[in-house]
Order: structure tokens, then sequence, then C-alpha cells
């Protein structure tokens, strides 16, 4: 298990990402509404960097003609062909169970230089303290 | 991403360098279109786009936007960057985006073709060229034939152009007589001429399917029957009777259709013979000698091996040709959009079969052999 800081909470906000290497990949980390999530920054399709591409709502199931637009802000859209990937899980909307990108743990803890493995119950640190630190799991 | 080009090079096209044959150059504005147009028509040229089907998550790759600001493949340093030098493109064959034939004024149309075909000679043909890893298509308005013969002609013997182009949205299919001026200028003075898809229901051109689909991906996928049209017709029409040495290249059309329509065909043909007696052999006999297919966008069926039989049922080995579209939003990658192939399929196929049809010599050779017309394993 490798552990990368990432940077310190204010420096992603809601919304924000940031590409990072780590463990000799390209790995995307983003806050979507306040809980840290990363991805493999390499799209399982014809692996373009997927962590590059928009972060957009999504048109729910619905009955032919209807529309319902909801997710906002937790779905990655490719920047190439355009699949849509759940950010919290890492899996894709048309095939949950086959096709999906490698996702990571990441957990915001208050002090960068932590050896000991990282008490899980600190994965939802209240994002409010500003100063806390993105810890990235490989 | 990080592979260095090297190993690209080699995983892609052995040692030769692929040849990608459908690549887009974008003007950086409109003015630089604009600024080639005569008057009354520079006035007329508004924007470039065809402003109709609309693809609804994005056109192009996102990540090919130039850092330079402007759209995306307008910038040919960066253009280099993420496709020449990324997979080792030895020739990128180059397709502007006019959609002038979707005009109803034929002579604004002419004037639009021709203004993209001096930018076009004077940018990415010359000045961003030193090496000649560009290659052109003559854009034509093939609502006036007899214009575009005389478009064909302005640029005869130019050393990039490589073929004529047109767009699939049409209001005839494209045997039919109408073009024969435009066919014969091209076997004239040794181009080739390609079919891209757009257009198509849109402006004057009919859609190939009962009247207009509802959603872009229902137009997008059926893009392809309006190739399937024009194939038949150039076909049953005799058109490469007519012209031995006219060679069409059937671009981002589709592949997979391709077998099973000419089985329909040439069964069809079988007992209608008598009905087209110019064709004077199975129709599916003069591809090889006459037509091309360009990979993008590639049907990619769950299982690879049934894309492997498609391809060998296709004649892959000779009439197909890569291209990644670049930097479309379908983009087919070099390294990722094909299943492993055999070698010698994969080389006729990135580089072989595109080098032989254009008359484009292997790099670091002189050329000397090309232009090749027919196929080397039939002479
Ligand atoms: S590479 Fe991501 S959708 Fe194709």
């Amino acid at each position: 298990m490798g552990r990368h800081v990432v940077g310190r909470v204010s420096e992603v906000p809601p919304g924000g990402r940031r590409i990072v290497d780590a463990a000799g990949r390209s790995i995307g980390v983003f806050n979507v509404k306040g809980t840290f999530y990363a991805l493999r920054n390499s799209c399982p399709h014809q692996a373009a960097p997927l962590c590059l591409g928009a972060i957009k709502g999504m048109t729910l199931p619905s009955r032919p003609g209807e529309y319902h637009w909801g997710r906002e802000g937790e779905i990655l859209r490719c920047p190439w062909h355009g699949w849509e990937f759940d950010i919290t899980t890492g899996r894709s909307i048309f095939n949950p169970h086959k096709t999906r990108v490698k996702a990571y743990e990441v957990t915001v803890e208050s002090d960068q230089a932590q050896d000991e493995e990282p008490d899980e119950s600190v994965e939802t640190f209240d994002v409010t303290v500003e100063d806390g630190f993105i810890i990235l799991h490989t | 991403m990080a592979v260095a080009t090297q190993e690209v090079r080699e995983k892609t096209s052995g040692h030769t360098g692929i040849v990608d044959c459908d690549v887009h150059p974008y003007p950086a504005h409109a003015d630089e279109i604009r600024q080639y147009l005569p008057m009354p028509w520079r006035d007329r040229f508004g924007s470039v786009g065809r402003g109709f089907y609309g693809n609804p998550v994005h056109g192009s790759r996102l990540d090919s936007t130039p850092p330079s600001g402007g759209p995306a493949g307008s910038d040919p340093a960066f253009m280099r960057q993420q496709l020449i030098d990324e997979f080792g493109v030895a020739y990128a064959i180059l397709l502007p985006r006019t959609f002038c034939n979707l005009q109803p004024d034929p002579d604004f149309g002419t004037a639009v073709a021709a203004a993209f075909n001096d930018w076009l000679a004077d940018t990415w043909l010359s000045r961003f060229n030193p090496d000649g890893v560009f290659k052109g298509s003559i854009t034509v308005n093939i609502q006036d034939p007899p214009a575009a013969a005389k478009e064909i002609e302005r640029w005869a013997g130019h050393p990039h152009f490589v073929q004529v182009m047109t767009d699939s949205g049409a209001r005839v299919p494209l045997g039919q007589r109408q073009y024969y001026p435009i066919y014969e200028a091209c076997a004239r003075h040794g181009f080739r001429f390609a079919v891209h898809p757009g257009t198509d229901g849109m402006g004057i051109n009919h859609q190939a399917t009962p009247g207009y689909p509802t959603h872009y991906i229902e137009w997008h996928t059926c893009l392809s029957l309006a190739f399937q049209a024009h194939l038949v017709s150039l076909l049953t029409e005799g058109v490469f009777e007519r012209f031995p040495e006219l060679g069409v290249t059937l671009t981002e059309g589709g592949v997979a259709w391709l077998a099973p329509l000419m089985w329909r065909l040439d069964t069809e043909w079988k007992a209608l013979r008598s009905e087209v007696p110019w064709v004077t052999k199975l129709p599916s006999a003069y591809l090889r000698d006459h037509v091309r297919l360009s990979s993008q966008p590639l049907e990619s069926p769950d299982n690879t091996r049934d894309l492997l039989q498609v391809l060998e049922m296709m004649d892959a080995k000779h009439i197909l040709m890569f291209a990644s579209d670049y930097p479309h939003w379908d983009f087919d990658s070099p390294t990722h959009a094909f299943p492993k192939l055999p070698a010698d399929l994969h080389e006729r196929i990135f580089a072989i079969n595109a080098r032989q049809w254009y008359g484009l010599p292997a790099p670091g050779t002189d050329g000397a052999s090309m232009p090749e017309t027919l196929d080397p394993d039939r002479r």
C-alpha cells in the first residue's frame, strides 16, 4: 500500500479534481460534494486520459420520452468517446459490472506525515478542517 | 500515454509508420477561410460548421483543444504532438470539413470549396508541412460537377493533394452520370475520390433513412446507409468500367456491412445482370481494384473473434486502411481500436494498403516504385 499526499483539502474544492502521479500511474483525485475519490487516469475503452473528462450529472433511467437529470457532479465522462463513469465507484454507467476503471481509497487526515495504517474512521473527516491533507492510497 | 514514441511506432506499424486516412484540420477562425473568398461570398460565409445533428456530448476529444487556444485540430504543432508523434504516423490524410454541398446555391458552395482548398494548400500542405507528413484532399462541391472538375484541374500536379473529397450527403446516388465530369477529372489527374460522412439530410441533401431520425445516435449510426447506397450505385452504374483508373475511398462509412452487402449484390447480379450489362463480373470483384474503406469508427463486437472473421470476409487485407478521425470524439486509437491482428494483416491495414492506394513512398525510401495502382498480389 502506497500512501501519497495529494495536497490540502482547501486546494481541491468540491467539484474540483487533481491529477497526480502515484505508484507509477496517473490518478485523478476528485472532490465530490466534500468527499474525495480517486480513479485511474486511463479509460478501460481505448486508454484515453479519463480523468480529464467533464464532470457532469446524467440522465437517469426513465420511461421513453421522459428526462430526469440527476447525480450532478458524480459522473465523469470520458474526454474521447464520452463513456460515463460513476466517480464514487469507478463503475461505468452502461455496464457497471464488467466495464469499470480502478478506484483507489482516499482519506483526509490531519497529519501528512502519519506512517501507520490510517484509521478507516477518518475517511469522512470533516472537510471544514481546512488544513487536512488528502491522502491517496494505492 | 507515457509509452515512448519508438515503442509505439513498432507496436503500431513495424518500422514504417502508420498511415492515418482520416484526419481533420480546422482553421483557427472563420476569417482564415474568409480571406480566400471573393465578394460577394466573403460576406456570406458564416461559421465553420454544419449546425444540425450536433453531438449532444462533445464533438471532438476534449483533450484535443490546443493549449494555444483555438478549436481542436487547428494547431499543427499540437496535432503533431498528440497524433503524429504519439503514434508514429508517417502520413496523415487531411480531410477539411467544409459542408459546402449542403448549399442550395451551387456557386456559393463551389466558392467555399475553393477557399478551403486554397487555405489547406497554403497552410497544412506547405507551411506546416516541411516533412510532407500531411497529405490533402481537394474539396469539391458535387452539386455543380463541371465546376468541381475545374477545381480539380486547378490542383493537378500538386505534390501533396492525393485525393478529391465530398460529403456523403447528396441528392442522388454517386454512381449517376451527372457526376462523371468529377470522376473523369480524378482519373485524368491521378486523384482518388473520397466520400466522407456529412451533410446527410442537411440543406438540399436527402437523408438516407425514411425521413429524419430524432436523435444524433440514430443519425450517426445510420450514416453507413448512405455509403452502402453510394457503393451499390457506383458498381451497378458501371462507373469503374467507364473510368478504369478511378479509385473510391469510403472514409468513415463503416466497415462490417461490406461483406454481406456484396453477397447480396452479387446474388442479385446473377439474376439481373441483363439489366446492367456493362457490369461484366461479380460486382464484388471490382472492389480490390477500385474501392478502399477506412477503418474508423471500427465496429467493436464483444467477441473480438467475430470482428476478425468480418475482416477476413471483407478482404480487409487488401481494401481496409486505418483511420483515427482525429480530433473527433469517436477517435480510434492506433494502439487500442483493433484487436490483435496477425503481423502481416496489421502492416497492410496500418500502412501498406494506404501507401499503395495513394502512391506514398515508405518513409526513408525515394518512392521510385510508386505509385502502385493495382494490388501487387495480382500483378
Ligand atoms: S477511451 Fe474512454 S470512452 Fe473511449
